[in-house]
């Protein structure tokens, strides 16, 4: 049977990172504002995002102000179609025959 | 779109996701409005000192003449100098960022280049002052009367904002810029009287330029709430308990 990455199945990061294959670059409040989590769990999932390799943290200074960016990596939007190439292909699996 | 596809596109659907987070960012607008009004309060500090020199040459006064003189040539730099500065666009970006505040920022430039401005779209800008330029020395000549200024601006600015828009791949409401302003040039021709006349002549060209921008910033920042609503709405349906879901555990990881 088809696996599904389980980094990416995890309703909240496949949100953010579905929001991240829309727009070129958003910030941890612009995610805070679109999904409602709390920092603290916000955070976690873009370690864990970043960690796997699909999501890239740019930090910057504007000014004087810090700024940090996610954007999705190329690795983050393949893994994401391969994802959905999986879910659809363990939708169209049919039930086991009744004996 | 038919009832099947309607059907599948229910909240927490990917499609509707992306497509609410990129009309979302092509609709964030307070950016336009920070630089209109930069832009508006150097016309207006132009246009005070010119105005004060005009009145100081008839009336025969040096003194007020040499310091509105001064005080135009100050406001002049001043406005280049901001335009092209880098302190110029980290201010603008700083206020942006306050204004938005906790909804923080997001960016979608499409498949446009990120890199520096084309040769050809930096013409077009050179070509616009120089015809408005032309425009002004004919009315200056009486060639062309004032009140058809604004249509004569129109046959140049409405097909430069659209080639803009289109390049920048800005949102739906960029266009009620050049739409309200080619309207206003063919009913200025067609001899409805809506033009300003007298001392508030100039008045024709100052309020499409900057009133039907304005219309247009204000309409792109009442579609940017309509859109991020819908982007929260479709994102957050099925989050386990819709605002928060559960800490993540070593057990969600590969």
């Amino acid at each position: 049977m088809t696996d599904l990455d389980r980094t990416i199945h995890e309703p909240a990061r496949l949100r953010i990172l579905t929001i991240l294959t829309g727009v070129d670059v958003s910030d941890f409040n612009f995610l805070l504002t679109a999904l409602g989590l709390t920092k603290g769990n916000l955070s976690s999932h873009m370690d864990k995002l970043e960690k796997a390799g699909y999501v890239k943290v740019t930090k910057s200074f504007n000014g004087r102000v810090p700024h940090t960016e996610f954007s999705i990596t190329e690795e983050g939007r393949a893994a994401l179609n391969q994802y959905w190439e999986n879910l659809d292909a363990i939708r169209s699996l049919k039930p086991p025959q009744e004996p | 779109m038919t009832d099947r596809d309607r059907q599948e596109m229910q909240a927490g659907d990917p499609r509707l996701i992306v497509q609410w987070a990129r009309r979302y960012a092509k609709s964030r607008t307070i950016s336009f409005l920070v630089q209109w009004v930069f832009i508006v309060a150097m016309v207006v500090c132009i246009g005070i000192a010119a105005s004060l020199t005009n009145m100081a040459y008839k009336g025969g006064n040096m003194v007020l003449f040499t310091i509105s003189v001064v005080a135009m040539s100050l406001a002049i730099l001043a406005f280049t100098w901001f335009s092209m500065s880098r302190w110029g666009g980290e201010l603008i970006w700083q206020i942006t960022q306050w204004l938005y505040g906790e909804e923080g920022y997001v960016a979608y430039l499409g498949d446009r280049d990120n890199g520096p401005t084309p040769w050809w779209l930096t013409a077009l800008g050179g070509g616009l002052v120089v015809y408005h330029l032309a425009g002004a020395l004919l009315v200056s000549f009486n060639y062309l009367q004032l009140k058809y200024m604004q249509p004569f601006s129109a046959a140049y600015m409405v097909p430069f904002l659209a080639i803009m828009i289109v390049y920048q791949q800005l949102g739906f409401w960029a266009w009620v810029w050049p739409v309200l302003y080619a309207l206003h040039g063919a009913l200025l021709v067609a001899g409805v009287p809506i033009a300003f006349t007298g001392q508030w002549q100039l008045l024709n060209m100052v309020v499409p330029v900057f009133g039907y921008g304005l219309a247009a910033i204000v309409v792109g920042h009442i579609y940017s709430r309509f859109a991020l609503k819908q982007l929260q709405r479709v994102t957050r349906s099925g989050l386990p308990g819709e605002t928060e879901t559960p800490p993540p555990s070593e057990d969600d990881t590969p």
